[in-house]
């Protein structure tokens, strides 16, 4: 036979062989997959054999026989074709429904079950919540602090390039090639007047190539023009939508309007976009940047401008670093004032604007992320023990079904099913839980975390939720599923016994589970107690000042009204005379800084002596502190040489200095400071040291020993502004002095802006307020770890003396004693702890290296913590195992064996 | 070709019910459809013998027949067709609506003046 049909080999096969036993085997093919071109082929096959039978029948020879019945038939091929089609479309369809039913049964036969289980429907749910909503909390910080794009056009083409003079900013710009827009900024504040108040408000000064280099324009107004970069043409200003809408009542016509600021009028030329948050999410207001290259100390001396630029097309970011890398050295005989050094700017790190961006802060957030899947990961287990033991007092269940021919996949699909749909339950609750605990980690979330205003629960995080409870409820389903039903199948005779063979190998897996899980939690609990004892050693350094009893606010009087020193000088004394004379006030100071409240900055100084020469490399002091002559005693900080400063020392008084005892350790190790003489790098007099006084924590409290100079603020020449600090100390409880400082100085003079008003204390523990969040997240999370190991072990413990009871009474019945018995139990929990510990302690060997720069005064591999944390969890093993243990002694012997 | 859902096309439901008739004894397979309408017509119906797969096709879509696989008179695999209920219920109102069709028509063409 000529093949007919396409594939029709099948047909001339038949034709050769038996075609009953053919017939036959391909219905065994058939049963486990049906095979539609095959089919199509033998029924159209069948029907032109047929025809061609009876044509011979009646006489036709052979070949006619066959044109007849083909002819008759028609376009066997595209007949066959579209046979073929409809079929295929016709199974996938039905193979859709019937997936589709089985799945809805599944759910319903599921959400059964789970009612029949309220207990521990409840327990996995809760677990399940808490986890994926913790995960998704933290996530939703993740997503908008660190993986959202910056709000700019082309972020990925903004570099951060870094800090330095105004002099080597313009240097810069013109000699780096891989920048097509440059442009640089600084924070400033300065008291801002809407006639009602004065307001201390942060902005910042920016060239005005900045707006172009973000790709940013205002939404009402215009950008600054170079012409505004002039000193003395700068009086204009872009507002934030904030103050516009807060102090302008949104009006159109805002170009134009003045607003007060340090006093003097400034201009409003436009109004930026609300989600404008540069550099900050609190800056409100930007004001062109105005180099004036005459003022050569200004220009070279004040390393404070940020460089920002965009990379031109085509150039990698790579190839922009390394040319400022290789560029910004090669400046260093640019320096009009002093000889930078040889290691001049060798430390230049250029960055993508969003490392700069996020930081420091990315690398935490990434710390807390890995800590809050670990708790997930436990979470999991857990209830992935909790579907197991499930699954084991379900095994007769799962024998019935595999008896009755329920296959091993189909019964695998619906435990996932079960599980999945626990899943979803628990992801549900979870989104909910993690809305209220995002809006819990903003309000505790430590300041200077950037994009915080952009934090919410996003579609993505939904997304990332729901694979989240996906994965989660394969993770912690499969593995039951698979043991259940090889338990279903290898016991294939209807076991209607209570208790089965697999008691023990359940038991097995069960162990390895806790034993994953302990592990896990182990080294989340090694990580907290690490960061704990950070914290406890943070707490514990000593400030070199005594914060006790000492309130502190920022006066700011505007520059417009203060231009006069003498004006200045007169306003302070008077809020010193006035503080001073209150009831229960023993020390009132200003200075121009206070410690662990800001930025700290130091200087370059000449040491008669030692190092007078200006071209040559100067010793830099890091912290340098314009105060009044009551400073040390109102800090308390201890005078360990000479004198302080009093009031003689004023201006036309010969000029004095105090440093503190690392100064001079390091550059008179064998002498007496007291008389040696230190100055500027500028042309000024050389000031005599004074007094020597102790090392202070200034940056923050991680600050090692800092160098610190002291001037006398009534000697001030250069870098004095008229912005100071007034600290006082009192007898009893500051708090109280905070609306007396207020109302002295309104009383004195209303225009000048009172702000940050807090104690000493505050101010401390507020420069902490990261690490607290940190400790305080993990901390939370370890708990969580600890406890759930604690119901692993719990559970599994119940679960081995619940199989294991007639052996429990027999052992009573033969004598064992309750010792025996209760060590028997804990002394198997204790196993399985150890195991887990174990592992736990080396992942944490490696795992805590992360930490690293979070740690303080806390080795990574700290021994306590590597020793003390074991214990604990072999003592939680032991006590969650107890109570199972002592369950056992009181099996009744008798009972335990007819129960058999 | 492909097969489309019955569109109502005067051919393919007359195919449909003639199928539905020749199923009314008893399941048969897609030959013995084709015979009997040969048969029965005396071979004045000449149906493409093709067509009768996608038609048949068509009628299971509807759940008017099913179908299984079985073995034929002469002992060779083949795929044998069932009316169902619903094609009984169908095949009645299809005949009834065909049968007034019929008659009007012809009492049409009988009616005076006679055709020549």
């Amino acid at each position: 036979m000529a093949p007919v049909f396409a594939g029709g080999d099948a047909c001339a096969a038949r034709g050769a062989g038996d075609p009953v036993s053919e017939a036959r085997w391909r219905r065994y093919v058939r049963f486990v997959r049906p095979n539609i071109a095959a089919d199509v082929d033998d029924e159209l096959a069948f029907h032109v054999a047929m025809r061609i039978e009876r044509n011979r029948s009646l006489g036709m020879m052979p070949d006619e026989a066959r044109r007849d019945a083909l002819s008759r038939f028609g376009d066997v091929d595209a007949v066959r074709r579209a046979l073929v089609s409809h079929d295929q479309r016709r199974q996938a369809a039905e193979g859709r429904r019937e997936y589709f039913m089985q799945f809805l049964q599944d759910v319903r036969f599921g959400l059964r079950a789970l009612r029949r289980a309220p207990g521990f429907a409840l327990a996995t749910t809760l677990t399940l919540a808490l986890c994926i909503g913790a995960n998704a909390a933290i996530f939703s910080v993740i997503h908008a602090v660190v993986l959202r794009p910056l709000p700019y056009a082309h972020p990925e083409q903004l570099m951060s390039v870094g800090t330095g003079a105004a002099g080597e900013f313009l240097a810069l710009a013109v000699r780096l090639r891989s920048f097509s827009r440059f442009a640089a900024w600084v924070e400033q504040t300065h008291p801002i007047d809407d006639g009602q108040e004065a307001l201390r408000v942060e902005g910042a000064a920016i060239t005005p190539d900045l707006l172009p280099t973000l790709g940013v324009s205002p939404v009402i107004g215009r950008g600054f023009t170079d012409d505004e970069a002039q000193p003395g043409r700068n009086n204009v200003l872009l507002i934030s939508e904030a103050i516009w809408r807060q102090h302008f009542g949104e009006v159109q016509n805002i170009v134009g309007k003045k607003i007060l600021v340090e006093g003097v009028p400034h201009t409003i030329v436009g109004v930026m976009p609300s989600d404008f948050h540069f550099p900050n999410a609190t800056t409100q207001y930007w004001q062109p940047l105005a180099f004036n290259p005459a003022n050569v100390g200004a220009t070279w001396a004040v390393w404070d401008k940020k460089i920002i630029a965009r990379v031109a097309p085509g150039v990698s970011i790579a190839r922009a670093q390394r040319e400022v890398r290789e560029v910004w050295p090669s400046l260093r005989s640019l320096n009009p004032l002093w000889d930078p050094g040889p290691d001049y700017r060798r430390d230049a790190a250029p960055a993508p604007l969003r490392d700069d961006v996020v930081g420091a802060t990315g690398r935490l957030l990434w710390i807390l992320f890995g800590c809050v899947l670990l708790v997930l990961l436990v979470g999991c287990v857990n209830v992935a023990n909790l579907l197991l033991a499930r699954a084991t007092a379900r095994e007769r269940e799962f024998s019935v079904r595999a008896a009755l021919g329920g296959g091993r996949a189909r019964l695998i699909r619906q435990l996932v099913t079960e599980s999945l749909l626990l899943a979803v339950l628990g992801g549900s609750l979870g989104v909910a839980l993690s809305v209220a605990g995002v809006r819990w980690l903003v309000a505790v979330m430590p300041p200077g975390i950037p994009r915080t205003d952009e934090i919410s629960v996003s579609g993505t995080v939904l997304l990332f939720t729901l694979g989240v409870a996906l994965v989660t409820g394969l993770l912690f389903g499969i593995v039951p599923a698979l043991r259940a039903t090889q338990q279903a199948r290898t016991g294939s005779s209807v076991d209607l016994g209570r208790r089965t063979s697999h008691g023990r190998h359940h038991h097995r897996v069960a162990s390895v589970l806790v034993t994953t899980e302990l592990a896990l939690a182990v080294l989340l609990v090694v990580g907290a107690t690490l960061l704990v004892r950070s914290f406890a050693a943070l707490r514990a350094v000593n400030l070199g000042f005594d914060a006790s009893h000492v309130i502190a606010a920022r006066l700011t009087p505007p520059n417009g009204r203060y231009a006069d020193s003498g004006k200045v000088s007169a306003f302070y004394d008077g809020v010193v005379d006035r503080l001073a004379g209150m009831r229960g006030v023993t020390n009132v100071a200003i200075a121009d800084k206070l410690p662990m409240a800001q930025a700290v900055w130091g200087i370059a100084i000449r040491v008669q002596g030692q190092f007078e020469d200006n071209k040559h490399e100067l010793p830099a002091i890091g912290h340098l502190q314009q105060v009044s002559p009551g400073y040390f005693q109102t800090m308390r900080i201890p005078v360990v040489r000479g004198r302080t400063f009093s009031a003689a020392d004023r201006m036309g008084q010969p000029p004095v200095t105090i440093v503190s005892q690392s100064v001079a350790r390091r550059y008179w190790p064998n002498e007496d400071p007291i008389g040696k003489r230190v100055a500027p790098p500028w042309d000024a007099p050389y000031m005599t040291i004074i007094g020597v006084v102790a090392d202070t924590k200034q940056d923050s409290l991680r600050d090692t020993a800092r160098t610190s100079i002291y001037l006398p603020w009534a000697q001030r020449t250069a870098f004095a502004g008229s912005e100071m600090w007034v600290m006082v100390r009192s007898a009893s409880d500051p708090a109280p002095l905070a609306a007396a400082i207020r109302a002295t100085v309104r009383d004195l003079d209303r225009t000048v802006a009172v702000s940050d008003v807090r104690t000493m204390d505050a101010v401390v523990s507020r420069s902490i307020r990261g690490t607290r969040f940190t400790v305080l997240l993990v901390g939370a999370f370890a708990i969580a770890a600890l406890l759930l190991g604690a119901i692993g072990i719990y559970g599994v413990m119940s679960y081995l003396v619940g199989q294991r009871t007639t052996e429990m009474g027999i052992r009573m019945a033969l004598g064992a004693s309750v010792a025996a018995v209760i060590g028997l139990i804990v002394g198997r929990a204790a196993r399985v702890a150890a195991l887990g510990v174990a592992g736990g302690i080396i992942g944490a060997l490696f795992a805590t290296r992360w930490l690293g720069s979070l740690l303080y005064e806390v080795s990574a591999t700290d021994p306590v913590t590597f020793v003390a944390v074991p214990l604990l969890f072999l003592v939680v093993a032991v006590a969650a195992s107890y109570a199972p243990a002592r369950r056992a002694t009181r099996i009744d012997p008798v009972r335990a064996l007819r129960a058999e | 070709m492909t097969i489309r859902p019955d569109s109502g096309d005067l051919l393919q439901g007359t195919l449909g019910i003639l199928i539905l008739k020749a199923l009314l004894p008893g399941a048969a397979h897609g030959y013995a459809i084709a015979r009997w309408i040969e048969e029965t017509t005396d071979d004045v119906l000449r149906i493409e013998e093709g067509s009768l797969y996608p038609a048949l096709r068509r009628l299971e879509d509807r759940t008017w027949v099913s179908s299984e696989w079985g073995i034929s008179e002469n002992n060779r695999r083949a795929r044998f067709y069932t009316i169902t209920a619903a094609g009984r219920k169908h095949l009645r109102n299809e005949a009834a609506v065909w049968l007034r069709y019929s008659q009007a028509v012809t009492r049409v063409l009988r009616a005076a003046p006679a055709i020549p």
